[in-house]
């Protein structure tokens, strides 16, 4: 029979489910017709305490849609806004420099409408500290899973998302900056591939 | 009376693009002796070594944040009477009032406009 010091000690919750599998294995072993009600709270408990630690080992930012590419993905979409911010701003300048030269009224009305592209082109800047609140966010989320998954000894689950298959594996959206290909890598691939179909 | 067209002006900000529209548009008011600075730490050391006659600074940033500039400057013997126009995307009363009790001259929300920004100049220096 399992000692009173095993169950009185610091235990995990692991710990604590394989106890109850262990003490549902001697509950079985016993010959009395009352142990059936109690056998089946403690496959009920045994079982919900898998399933938790299953759920909470799925969190763990590492599974395939993690909350680390999400927070690469929020770290692009503030890189791609900046440049076309200063892109756009390029325009807008180059707009500037020749208005300058034009007569009235036309030059006025050009600057007008480059000081209100200066303007607007400040959203770059209102997303991006929208953005990095939601990162900062994401990364507290993420700690705290990590946190929850060691205090319940999380182990492997099933996926929360099946993994796409077929034509619909192949969507995967913008690539990240550092993982994408330029127009020259596809170009040499396709090169690569030959001239069949 | 109306702005000085000759100020020197320091403008702090962490990201590119703001640094970008606010150098433009002191452009626009005739303005162009503008020098940049990406935080508070690079204001202060730059506010050390070349005179200037404004700041206008954003408030989040790293390190040292436009309250720490602010402060800094302000306890400073020699630049405690410097302009300094906060221009921030924070605007909680309680964002306004700390920067008012700190000495902020004057502070202008993001998104803001261009008229915007040479009222609060003006406003800062008296003129019209």
């Amino acid at each position: 029979m399992l000692r009173e010091t095993e169950v009185a000690g610091q235990l995990g919750l692991g710990d604590a489910q394989d106890y109850l599998d262990r003490l549902i294995r001697e509950l079985n072993g016993m010959d009395s017709h009352k142990k059936l009600p109690l056998v089946l709270v403690l496959e009920y408990l045994s079982r919900h305490i898998r399933v938790t630690r299953q759920e909470i080992g799925a969190l763990r930012p590492d599974g395939r849609r993690s909350l680390g590419t999400t927070a690469d993905e929020l770290e692009e979409i503030v890189a791609e806004t900046a440049k076309a911010a200063n892109a756009i701003m390029s325009a807008a300048e180059a707009i500037e420099g020749i208005a300058a030269g034009l007569p009235q009224p036309a030059s006025g009305a050009l600057i007008d409408a480059v000081t209100r592209i200066y303007e607007a082109s400040a959203f770059q800047d209102i997303t991006g500290q929208r953005i990095t609140k939601a990162l900062q966010a994401l990364q507290g989320i993420e700690n705290r899973i990590e946190t929850l998954a060691k205090a319940c000894e999380a182990i492997a689950g099933p996926a929360e998302m099946p993994a796409p298959a077929g034509d619909a594996a192949l969507l995967n959206g913008p690539q990240l900056g550092r993982a994408a290909y330029t127009q020259g890598d596809i170009d040499a691939l396709f090169e690569s591939l030959g001239n069949g179909p | 009376m109306s702005l000085n067209k000759s100020m020197r002006v320091l403008i702090v900000d962490d990201y590119s693009t703001m640094l970008r529209i606010l150098r433009n548009l002191l452009r626009q008011l005739d303005i162009n002796a503008v020098d940049e600075a990406n935080n508070g730490e690079e204001a202060l050391s730059m506010l050390k070594t070349k005179p200037f006659d404004l700041i206008i600074s954003d408030w989040n940033m790293a390190p040292m944040t436009g309250l720490e500039l602010l402060r800094s400057v302000r306890g400073d013997s020699q630049l405690k009477r410097l302009p300094f126009i906060m221009v921030t995307a924070e605007s909680k009363t309680e964002n306004v009032i700390t920067a008012k009790q700190a000495g902020v001259s004057n502070y202008i929300v993001k998104p803001f406009n261009a008229e915007t920004l040479r009222a609060k100049i003006a406003s800062v220096f008296g003129v019209q």
